[in-house]
């Protein structure tokens, strides 16, 4: 056990200024703290408008934060002046959004190697790297395909690999499977699990579903209705590796689920 | 089922095939009724005022093969492309340098839609007066006209950028400069080359208009200088040849629109 965490968020606050009048401003996130170890699936679950998104946003550094910091490897990054925000944090937090952003008039291999292409880092290696992850997510064959011709399953995939395919040490997700019907999401889902536990990236996984944040997490983070903050923290001990459509018949999983239902409000 | 699913097919696809065909027969036929009717009205109104096609048509022989009508054509390309250049690149580049500048665009803007207003040919005059006679009043007069659609277009096509794409591109590790080459760039594509629709043709109809006013060569010097001498052939003869012009343009537009765009979903995707 290591003791120290990867990333790590402190006192984190987000306002929005409200439309009515000057003063009054909503919070969004007040005073948020945990912390990620390393390799750790975390899993985030909360009501929507509860600020998920917000929160991967500020993380991630797209937005800027109204107080509070976010560690990476304990050092402090300075996110609450938008000048000075380092999206990405030089490509050592990927970010996979709800939307798939494809680039729509790259093909899916050019959409999966953009990342590795703006770095600077295309050679044979990382090009057959992201060879075998289009083949690990079943999407070989359709290398050539432009997005609008590809299901919206098949789009989420392009849009996973290539955030997994440079490589960054956290990778944040923010309801990457919301929008699917239940049957690829359980195949996305297990797809996701397969590739993490085969280089142990750290996750933090945001989604609205109890029984999403059981079956990927080690653990999962309860937030409450805005101003969001930690409502509970669940050890999830189902071992690994896990079978997605089989979890439910766990004998874990029927009290997480009641306790975390509890708490979500 | 699935003979007859083809046999449908078939009969739709023939179906179709002879409505194009009775489209081109159409085309061919106003072709035609156009030039008989040009034909009947030249008879009608006398050679003064409008010229025998088939005089025009000789004279543009005449003209190509002894190179003579080449050289007009020629001096009004080099005036159109130069000056379509000029007015482009600064149509492109000023929408990218303002992206960067938010507060000097808000104050800027008005400025530049109110510019938008001025009555271009009606600057004329004083080009003239500032630059000479030479080519440079001629440019300044294309310049402007080609920068005001292309601006416009691409000034609007930035504000359209989808930030989703933008935000994912920076988290990726993109530069600034790779976003705007990438992501804004193919992003405002389509917006560009609807403005080089309009910048493109009239690009030519300014370089006319400024040869009619100043200049010794060109198509708008071949029309204004029949004109003088009561040639009302050699003035069809500028007018069929611009248009000429114009037509072959548009058409080379059109093929490189489907060359940038062919990753778009085209109309056959779009029937389910």
């Amino acid at each position: 056990m290591s003791a120290q965490p990867l990333l790590e968020v402190r006192d984190l606050s987000k306002r929005f200024a409200s439309r009515e009048s000057r003063d009054a401003s909503l919070w969004v996130i007040k005073d948020l703290s945990f912390s990620v170890r390393d390799g750790e699936f975390l899993t985030i679950i909360g009501p929507s408008g509860s600020g998920k998104t917000t929160l991967l946003n500020m993380i991630a550094q797209i937005d800027a934060a109204s107080g509070g910091e976010v560690r990476f490897k304990s050092e402090s990054a300075p996110i609450n002046d938008p000048k000075s925000l380092n999206p990405g944090l030089s490509c050592r937090i990927g970010y996979v959004t709800q939307e798939d952003n494809l680039l729509p008039w790259r093909t899916t291999l050019q959409n999966v190697l953009f990342p590795l292409t703006v770095q600077g880092r295309l050679n044979d290696e990382t090009r057959a790297r992201a060879a075998e992850l289009i083949r690990h997510v079943g999407l070989a064959g359709f290398e050539n395909h432009y997005p609008h011709e590809l299901s919206g399953g098949m789009r989420k995939r392009a849009s996973l690999i290539r955030t997994l395919v440079y490589d960054p040490p956290v990778i944040l997700m923010d309801e990457p499977f919301g929008a699917l019907d239940a049957q690829t999401r359980a195949v996305l889902q297990e797809d996701l699990l397969r590739l993490w536990e085969m280089g142990r990236k750290t996750i933090v996984f945001v989604t609205h579903d109890i029984g999403e944040a059981i079956a990927l997490g080690d653990r999962t983070l309860v937030l409450s209705r805005a101003p969001a903050k930690v409502a509970g923290e669940h050890q999830i001990t189902i071992p690994r590796p896990r079978d997605i459509r089989g979890i439910m018949s766990h004998p874990d999983f029927g009290p997480l689920y009641q306790r975390i239902r509890a708490q979500v409000q | 089922m699935t003979t007859q699913d083809g046999a449908l097919d078939l009969a739709e696809s023939t179906k179709v095939k002879w409505r194009q065909y009775a489209v081109t027969a159409g085309r061919i036929g106003l072709a035609v009724l156009l030039l008989l009717a040009w034909k009947i009205g030249a008879e009608r109104a006398g050679p003064l005022y409008v010229a025998d096609p088939v005089l025009v048509a000789q004279r543009i022989v005449t003209g190509i093969s002894s190179g003579e009508l080449l050289y007009h054509i020629y001096v009004t390309l080099r005036l159109s492309v130069i000056g379509f250049a000029i007015g482009c690149f600064f149509g492109v580049a000023l929408p990218f340098v303002l992206r960067r500048m938010p507060r000097v665009t808000n104050a800027v803007e008005p400025y530049i839609m109110a510019s938008v207003g001025v009555p271009k040919y009606a600057l004329v005059p004083l080009f003239i007066l500032w630059f000479g006679i030479d080519d440079a009043p001629k440019l300044w007069l294309i310049g402007f006209l080609v920068f005001y659609p292309v601006f416009i277009a691409v000034f609007a096509g930035i504000r359209n950028v989808d930030r989703r794409l933008v935000n994912m591109a920076r988290v990726a590790g993109a530069s600034e400069a790779m976003i705007s080459r990438e992501v804004i760039w193919n992003s405002l594509l389509s917006f560009f080359m609807a403005s080089l629709k309009i910048a493109l043709p009239r690009a030519v109809s300014a370089a006319i208009i400024g040869e009619f006013l100043v200049g010794d060569a060109g198509l708008g010097y071949l029309i204004e200088y029949s004109r003088q001498n009561f040639d009302t052939v050699g003035v069809f003869v500028g007018i069929v040849v611009a248009t000429a012009l114009v037509l072959i343009i548009n058409a080379a537009l059109v093929w490189l629109d489907r060359r940038v765009n062919a990753w778009r979903p085209t109309e056959r995707d779009m029937q389910i």
